[in-house]
Formats: structure tokens, sequence, C-alpha cells
């Protein structure tokens, strides 16, 4: 603890030095953040809070960048420092990061229509289903490549993006190349010169992963490629993208060394029109899972594409116990409706401040024949209705109302054995009782007659007055464990820093962020949390 | 001296940790020892040019917005669909925006970081919300990286190509401190 505690010193008293002299002195830009996340684990047996194996009662995960700017140059470098690392993080937990280096270094050299990058550095094309190298810190995934990377503007309505690289494996890098290109072309533009207010595009990509094969086996693939075709089309209320990718044969661990082929295809269309707005989102998936290297056996490892659950991301601890994760290996066919609608201000139903009514249905299921995504199976793996309604009654206070629906195929989805039919209850209500002083309460319940039956959640926070803020909440399970999830916590904000502290439970489970999650065990301790940025 | 200090209280168990403290400092004074040189050879400015699509299509630069504003305020705030604060914030920004650019205008752009698991959903969202501010969508967090965001909400200001305000995290009522400083500025 002592150490991260002086690291953090150390990194404060350089950012503030440091930044402000800079900022006469130095004519391009420097940006940096630093980012420190650490916990001290206690044993708790009742929700299953071990000890960490190696005896390390400290986990803790540490990030600095830097970039800087100038003129047509920048570089940057990222720094990580696992102390070690947290419990669930990246490798299994027997085996923690026990290691601080720079991770990623680039430099880059970019004109309007031009630009090079060498080094280590992110890139999605199209949607990401055929390949997104990014940075997600929460859940431990960093497939940045290590390479070269040019985009191109040939003419003003064409853009093409080429890349070659390894994939980061931690500190380390995998033992296969990545290569990949991507074109779009804009219908629009090239058509007229003119702006329009519809917009056309259309776009190309391909990406090949190689990774020698040395084995046995006939036939056995080291090169797999992957292509995928997408539209876009954009009018002022109105939009729809689809999106198709085809991947080659690709045995791995994961789809247990599976010879077919994958496929996706992906659908958004929305509509807007004065405070209205409608999507909807249908996508089919098969044997999508594509890795940069094969015998990869940890979830978020060297993920080569980017294949979320498309469903709502809820925010409230009860709606957070059964949530969905996308059968990239098995297949999936389903889809996601959303609706927006704002009751103005002096209307019947917006009262005298309005009425924000979201409301949202997401339903996924088996493909029928996987050799065709376009068939629709019968086994049902997840489904979620909900509504919300935030409703302001007076300057001084507002509430929001959740109701939920949960249908979870818990064997398909986690592993388990039943299925279960569940239903949230969410009340939150913030009372603002001087300027920038509030309290806001937040009420959950959650029914189900299986697995762990019913659950209760309450949380309150306390803006006391900037910067200072304080939580306190627990989550109940007395449907069957009797176990009390609580937790206390404060932060304290300073324009772009930020440091909090909290002690409490965790329960086991699946953490998910941006549709992508890994499973963190049960923990029983302090957490702390420290986060600035400066630069100019 | 500090050496021997830093050796001495923080070395004391194991040697990879120290290395770790030395290596930051390494890493540091390079980094310093760069920029002052590059300082002193060019001359001109302008932040990293990073392409991103509003919510129309457009494709929009973002140096061009910093540089092409001058002394007129440009605010950006970072936010995202499923981030509750954000939302706060930007509502209660959006409540006051017409009175507020009235006292003194300033250019204010929602930059969303939603990714494509849930950036088709902005468009309707703002469209549901009614907000009058221009949305860009930063798909795969390019702009979020370039000005070393962490978390949202995260909110710069930008006057004369230059960030000359952060702050991050929103409580209610705080947007009364970001009209203070646009006034200010």
């Amino acid at each position: 603890m002592k150490k991260i505690f002086i690291t953090v010193i150390a990194c404060i008293s350089i950012k503030s030095g440091f930044s402000q002299q800079l900022d006469q002195m130095i004519k391009g830009h420097l940006n940096g953040s630093y980012e420190s996340y650490s916990q001290y684990y206690m044993q708790d047996d009742k929700i299953g809070a071990s000890l960490p194996t190696d005896r390390d009662k400290v986990g803790s995960n540490n990030f600095l960048k830097l970039d800087y700017t100038y003129g047509k140059f920048s570089a940057g470098i990222q720094y990580e420092s696992y102390l070690p690392s947290i419990l669930g993080y990246y490798n299994p937990d027997q085996n923690r990061i026990n290691q601080s280096k720079i991770a990623n270094k680039y430099f880059k050299y970019s004109e309007e229509k031009f630009s090079v990058q060498i080094g280590d550095f992110y890139e999605q094309f199209g949607s990401g289903l055929i390949f997104r190298a990014y940075e997600n810190r929460q859940i431990g995934i960093n497939n940045a490549l290590e390479g070269v990377n040019i985009y191109i503007e040939p003419t003003n309505f064409t853009k093409i993006k080429a890349l070659y690289g390894r994939t980061r494996k931690l500190f380390d890098y995998s033992n296969s190349v990545t290569r990949g290109v991507d074109a779009e072309i804009d219908v629009t533009k090239m058509l007229s010169n003119k702006e329009h207010n519809t917009r056309i595009s259309i776009g190309g990509s391909y990406v090949g992963r190689f990774q020698e094969y040395i084995g046995t086996i006939d036939n056995y693939p080291s090169t797999v490629d992957a292509f995928a075709t997408r539209l876009d089309l954009n009018t002022n209320n109105f939009s729809l993208n689809a999106e198709y990718v085809s991947k080659d044969k690709d045995p791995h661990y994961f789809n247990n060394n599976s010879f077919e082929k994958g496929k996706a295809l992906l659908i958004n269309t929305a509509f807007t029109k004065n405070n209205f707005g409608i999507t909807l989102t249908a996508r089919a998936i098969y044997n999508m899972d594509f890795r940069a290297e094969r015998a990869t056996d940890f979830a978020t490892q060297l993920p080569v594409n980017y294949v979320p659950a498309l469903t709502k991301q809820h925010d409230y601890l009860t709606s957070n116990i059964y949530v969905y994760n996308a059968q990239l290996n098995l297949g999936e066919t389903g889809f996601q409706t959303d609706v927006f609608y704002n009751f103005k201000p002096n209307t019947k139903l917006g009262g005298k401040y309005g009425t924000k009514v979201s409301a949202n249905f997401s339903y996924y299921g088996s493909l029928n024949d996987n050799k065709d995504i376009m068939s629709v199976g019968t086994n049902k793996y997840y489904s979620d209705a909900n509504i919300e309604v935030k409703k302001k009654f007076s300057k001084k206070f507002e509430t929001t109302l959740a109701l939920q629906n949960i249908y979870y195929n818990a064997a398909i989805i986690a592993g388990g054995h039943e299925d279960v039919l569940a239903n949230v209850v969410a009340l939150t209500s913030l009372y603002k009782y001087a300027p920038k002083k509030s309290i806001k309460v937040k009420l959950e319940h959650l029914w189900t007659k299986e697995d762990q039956g019913n659950w209760v959640s309450a949380i309150t926070e306390f803006s006391l007055s900037s910067p200072f803020a304080f939580y306190l909440s627990d989550l109940y399970n007395y449907g069957v464990s009797g176990n009390h999830y609580y937790n206390i916590g404060g932060s304290i904000t300073k324009n772009a820093t930020r440091f909090s502290l909290a002690f409490g439970k965790q329960r086991a489970g699946l953490f998910c962020v941006g549709g992508v999650c890994r499973f963190v065990p049960a923990a029983y301790g302090f957490t702390a949390t420290l986060t600035t940025s400066f630069g100019n | 001296m500090v050496k021997t200090l830093i050796k001495k209280y923080y070395c004391k168990n194991t040697l990879f940790r120290c290395k770790y403290i030395f290596m930051l400092k390494k890493t540091l004074y390079a980094s310093i020892a760069l920029l002052l040189t590059t300082n002193v050879v060019f001359a001109q400015e302008s932040f990293a040019p990073v392409k991103l699509k509003s919510v129309s299509g457009k494709t929009v630069n973002f140096a061009d917005v910093a540089a092409t504003s001058k002394d007129t305020i440009v605010v950006i705030s970072f936010w995202a669909t499923w981030c509750i604060p954000c939302i706060a914030e930007l509502d209660n920004i959006s409540d006051v925006y017409k009175e507020k650019q009235a006292i003194k205008p300033f250019k204010f752009i929602g930059v969303s970081i939603d990714d494509s698991r849930t950036s088709q959903r902005v468009k309707p969202f703002i469209a549901g919300k009614g907000w009058q501010f221009d949305v860009l969508l930063d798909i795969n967090s390019e702009l979020k990286r370039a000005l070393n965001v962490t978390d949202v909400p995260h909110v710069i200001i930008i006057k004369n190509n230059k960030i000359v305000y952060r702050h991050t995290g929103y409580i209610a009522g705080e947007e009364d401190n970001l009209f203070e400083k646009i006034k200010s500025l």
C-alpha cells in the first residue's frame, strides 16, 4: 500500500510543478493522464471472498500516459505498473501480473489527407465487427497493434487505411501478425461537389491474421482471412448502417477448433423527429470470435475484432446481476429497439418541467442452422424489456422510475443450470436542498423464483458541496444466501483530478463495460482510485 | 541525495519496485528533454488532427475547430449515453443554453465516446432530449485518448488553440462553475 501511495504522490507533485511551467514554455501541446486503481483484500468466507493465492493482499493497476503534438508530429508513451494486478484482471488469479514497463509508444506524422503512425496504435474498421484495436482499462483489454498504420485520402471522396503489426499481449506481443486494409467511398461527394443533407457511403475491409502452424493436422490454417462490406446512409432524421462480415475457417480454443467459417450481419436504423427518436438494431453472428493467437484461453486476451452484447447497459445494481454476453462462437440472432420521447414542459404529460421517457427491448436466441445466419432458431438466450420515466417536479426535486423484465438462459450465458425470469423496479429521487448540495436516493428490488431468489438494494449519495461527495449502499440477497454487499465511500474532485476511497463487499459475477465482460471474483476490502488529466 | 532517500525508504523490500520509480523518473526526464529541444526547433502549433463524424455523418477535424475558433471559447464535453452524471450535466446545460449564449457567445460540442455497441443510440437519444448543441461521435476514443481524458463526464475549455481549463465528474449545480469560468476567460 505504501508503495502505491508514494507513486501517487510522486505523480501529483510532478504533475503540478510540471504543467504550469510547461504552459508558458512549450509551444506545442503536451497532454498527460495518470490513473491508479488499488484494492486491499480481506477475507470473507460468507460471500466467498478469499485472499489472493500469492498472499499479497494488495492489487494495484497504474497507468501513466503522455502525448506531445507539435505541428505535424506527435509522439507518446504509456507506462503501466501492476503492483501486482487486481484480482480477475487479464490473467487467471493464481497468475497475477507483477510487472511495470512502458507498454505503448508511438510516433505519428499527420497531414490533412495523409498520416503515418509507427509504434503502438489503435484503429477500427467499420463498426469493429471485423477489426478493432482499442483499450479498456476496466475490463483489461489493450489489443493495440505494434507496427505501421497509414491513412490516405487520395481523392476528396475516398479514405483508405492500411495497417500491419503484432497484437499487444500485455508487455509482450502475439506470435502472429495482423494486416488489414479498409476503404470508404463517400458516394454523395463522388457524384456532386455540393453539400447534401443525404450522405451515402460504402466501405470494404480485409483483415488477415497469420500465425504459423507446425502441427500435423491437414489443412490447418496458419492464415485466417476476413472480409467485410458496409453501407451507411444518413439524412437529417434517418440513418441506416449495414455491415456483413465473413471469416475463413479459424480453429482455436474458444470455438473448440471448429473448421467452420464465421459470419456476421449487422443492421442499424434510426429515425428522429422533433423530440422523438427510435432505433432498431438487428444482428446475427456465428463463429465470430477472432483472436490473434489460437491458444489464448482467457476471455479478455488478444481479440482482433469487437462483438459486444447489443443490449442496454443499465446503471442499477440489481439490473447488473443478470447481464447478457454475446455468443460469438455458438452463434446468436436477435434485435434491440430503443424509443426516446420528451414530453415538453407546460404540456399535459410534461408538467411544468417536462417528462422524459425511454423504453428499450432486446431479444437474442439461437440460429436454426449455423450455416445460415438468416435462420432463426427456437432456443431463447436472453431478453430484456425496460422502461424509464424521468420527471422533474420542481427545480429542486426530480425522480426516475425504471421497470425491467429479464429472461436469462443461465446454461448458455454463464454455464448455470436453470433459466431465470426476473423483474426489477428501481426508483431514484434527487433533492437539491441548496445550490450545489444534493441528496440522491436509489431504491431497487429484483424478484425471481430462480437462482439466488430476491434482491433488494438501497444507495444514498450526498453531494455536500463540491468538491466532496459520499455514498452508502447495500445490495442484499434475502432470497437464498442472506448476504449483504454493503459499500461506503467518498470522493474529492478538483478540476481534472479525482480521488475516491471505498470500503465494502463486491459480488462475484460478470463485470461488463461496453458490452465486454470479465469475471470478477467476490471481494471484501478497500478500493482507492486516483485519476488526473493535465496538459495544454 | 533524493536517490539515496528513495532507495532507503522505497526499495527496502523489492528491487523491482525500486526500478519502477527510477524508470518513471528517467522517462519523464527524457520527455522533458525532448520537449525542450523540439520547442526551440519548431515554431507553429496545432492540436493533433483527429477526424470525427457528426451525428448526421459529416466529417469534422477537431484540430480545425480548435484553430479556427481563435479567442472564441470552445467547450468540449465528453459524455456517453450510458453515463448518468454526463446526461444530468448536459440536460442542465441545455436548459440554460440560449440564455448563457446571450451573455457571452461560446462554442459547445458534446463528444460522445459511445462505441459501436451504443453509438447508434446517440442520434435518437439527443433528438429525444432536444439538445441544441453539436454532438460528435468518437467511436474508437481517438479524441478522448489524444486529449488524455480518463473518465466521463470531462469538460475541456479551449481558447486561442490552448486548453485553459479541465474538469472531471459532475455534481448537480456544477454547471454554474463552468459558466462562471467561461465568463472569466
